[in-house]
């Protein structure tokens, strides 16, 4: 039973990072209509600039996030025009266009990354390595509570923003009509191109909290790909309050998959689910097209 | 003599120059050849589905698998068949796990298609990491056949089939027509009568066939598989770039683009020894085609199809679009 709840623990944590790495490609998907295949190479690269930083200037890595996201809110808000006028463009089937625009991106990622640092795996450790939280049969890794602690802040800021501000007003109408959007007097290139950075930002910043849990190899953008669409389409595509469970849910299965099968059969089960969640319940489990 | 004549003289010269090839070329540019050959038939396969029908599947690494797995088992000392009898059950398996992965995958559109396609091949990957009768990781190493002109041959072989059957079926049948009217618009395709979901599975069986053909032939021509050789989803990328950067949608884009990705991939390859620069190249190719030449290189050739001429017709893309639940449908 203990090992049941430390399990479940242990899910919980990592769930909360999933959120957070979920919850700004959703909004990037309602609001520019673009699903994203670079999203885990956010990650990836975050993981690797995070570790290049915390190298260069020995700063704690939990004290250089905010750097981390204004790096790479830089990134994306740059890359986003690009991305706006393939999915805009007069050209047949922009939506399909722009899906092969991100593959391409995400390839160019993957392969500066593998060219520019090889296969070696690397990793980032923090002040809080070493702490543990014991308590009611369980230990909880500090390192891991803290990240799940950061996680959580970042998602609630988000949803202050998104919901408290004149700006969050504006990203949620251009996500319900841009045409409406435009003609209240919005900038719809802006907003997109703001949202963009933003899930750019906090994506970067999962990856430095993953590379210092785990570690970070060019080859890791992959997963963390899947493990956002796994939470995005479990969610409803374009849900932002579905992927609040939906991350739990995949922490949790993740969890129990490497503790009670296997923790090579994890992704299997993984693609297993987000293919089966695909094909029965294509709306996502909560059911709404889009908040 | 007229146009017609100096075109069908042409074509007999290059088919000459083809058949002729392993008799005046070095073993090394004889190796290009046959893989420009399997590329070329495997862009045009993915071209089916992703070009005409507008699916763009991101899972045919694992049809690729399947055809290669299927020779690696059945040729192996267990099984022990010949060549042949390998080749027509991998197309044959790989069929009917189209069939049945495609009939409820084809439901989904646009990015769902492409995830759920994407799934399916990881989870067929993940399988065969596990799995005994595949090796596992370590892989399965084929019965060598070190005949490098035969190999040619095969390939040259299925590639002009493919794009043989792929003209017949695409460009001068109803088939065809069929597909591309689902491409245009889907819902108007649907009430002129179109069976939509029969042709979208016959055109993925289809697809999902030929790549299983040129699995098969590959293992046996490279004689050592593992999954990351052969279901990884660098094949699906290749797939991918070389019908984009050809063009979608037409019969001989597929076969420009297969030929000048593996050669820039071999060049790279030749000068540096590494291939992730490469991915990087697949990567900067895409995003250049997509931003600045939609319809590929052929339509760098004059008075080329456009897909754009049939885009004029379809909705602007100003207009609000449906929604994500509507799309789904």
């Amino acid at each position: 039973m203990t090992l049941f709840i430390q399990t479940i623990a242990n899910g919980l944590l990592l769930g909360g990072l999933y959120v957070a790495l979920a919850i700004g490609f959703a909004l990037a998907f309602g609001v520019l209509d673009v699903v994203d295949f670079a999203v885990g190479q956010w990650v990836m690269l975050g993981g690797f600039i995070g570790y290049f930083l915390w190298k260069w200037t020995g700063i704690d890595p939990f004290l250089l996030l905010p750097a981390v996201f204004v790096l790479f809110g830089g990134a994306g808000y740059l890359l986003a025009p690009l991305i706006m006028r393939v999915r805009t463009s007069r050209y047949a089937r922009p939506e399909l266009m722009v899906l092969a625009f991100t593959f391409g991106i995400a390839l160019i990622m993957r392969g500066g990354a593998l060219t520019a640092w090889g296969f070696n795996t690397r990793s980032i450790s923090t002040g809080l390595g070493g702490v543990t939280l014991q308590g009611g049969g369980i230990a909880l890794p500090g390192l891991r509570v803290a990240a799940f602690g950061f996680a959580l802040a970042a998602v609630g800021l988000f949803f202050l923003i998104l919901y408290r501000t004149r700006f969050g007003l504006a990203v949620r109408a251009v996500a319900q009509n841009k045409q409406s959007a435009r003609l209240m007097g919005i900038d719809v290139e802006r907003v997109s191109a703001l949202v963009y950075a933003l899930y750019a930002g906090l994506t970067g910043m999962v990856g430095v909290l993953m590379a210092a849990i785990y570690s970070v190899t060019p080859e890791v953008g992959v997963r963390y790909t899947l493990f956002a669409f796994f939470v995005v389409v479990l969610a409803g595509m374009g849900s932002i309050a579905g992927v609040l469970i939906a991350g739990f849910v995949l922490g949790v299965l993740e969890a129990l998959t490497a503790v009670y099968v296997s923790g090579t059969l994890t992704f299997l089960v993984v693609f297993a689910v987000l293919y089966l969640s695909l094909i029965l319940f294509p709306q996502g489990l909560a059911r709404r097209g889009r908040s | 003599m007229t146009w017609a004549h100096v075109r069908r003289g042409l074509a007999l010269a290059g088919l000459l120059v083809l058949l002729s090839l392993p008799f005046w070329v070095n073993a090394y540019i004889l190796r290009i050849a046959t893989g420009i050959f399997l590329w070329a038939g495997l862009a045009c396969a993915w071209n089916i589905v992703g070009g005409y029908a507008g699916y763009i599947s991101f899972g045919h690494s694992a049809f690729f698998g399947i055809g290669a797995y299927a020779a690696g088992i059945l040729m192996g000392e267990r099984f022990g068949l010949p060549f042949a009898g390998a080749l027509v059950v991998g197309v044959a398996a790989a069929g009917v796990i189209a069939a049945l992965i495609g009939w409820p995958t084809l439901r989904l559109r646009g990015a769902y298609f492409a995830i759920a396609t994407w799934a399916f091949a990881e989870m067929v990957l993940q399988l065969a990491n596990v799995l005994r009768i595949t090796g596992g990781t370590a892989g399965l190493t084929l019965p060598p056949l070190l005949d490098e002109r035969l190999f040619y041959f095969l390939m040259l072989g299925g590639a002009v089939l493919t794009y043989g059957l792929c003209f017949v079926l695409l460009e001068r049948s109803r088939f065809g027509y069929r597909l591309k009217a689902i491409r245009d618009n889907e819902i108007a395709a649907e009430t002129l009568g179109i069976d939509t979901t029969r042709v979208k599975l016959q055109a993925f069986v289809l697809s999902a066939a030929i790549t299983a053909a040129f699995g098969a032939i590959y293992a046996y021509w490279i004689t050592f598989i593992n999954p990351t050789s052969v279901l990884a989803g660098d094949i699906t990328d290749q797939m991918v770039v070389m019908a984009l950067l050809g063009g979608l949608g037409h019969l001989w884009g597929p076969a420009i683009g297969a030929a000048s990705m593996y050669l820039v991939n071999r060049l790279f390859w030749s000068l540096w020894g590494n291939t992730t620069a490469y991915i990087v190249v697949l990567g900067v190719v895409i995003a250049l085609v997509v931003l600045f030449l939609p319809d590929g290189l052929v339509s760098l050739w004059p008075r080329t199809r456009r897909l754009q001429v049939l885009r004029a017709l379809g909705p602007h893309p100003q207009q609000e679009r449906p929604t994500v639940a509507e799309e789904q449908r």
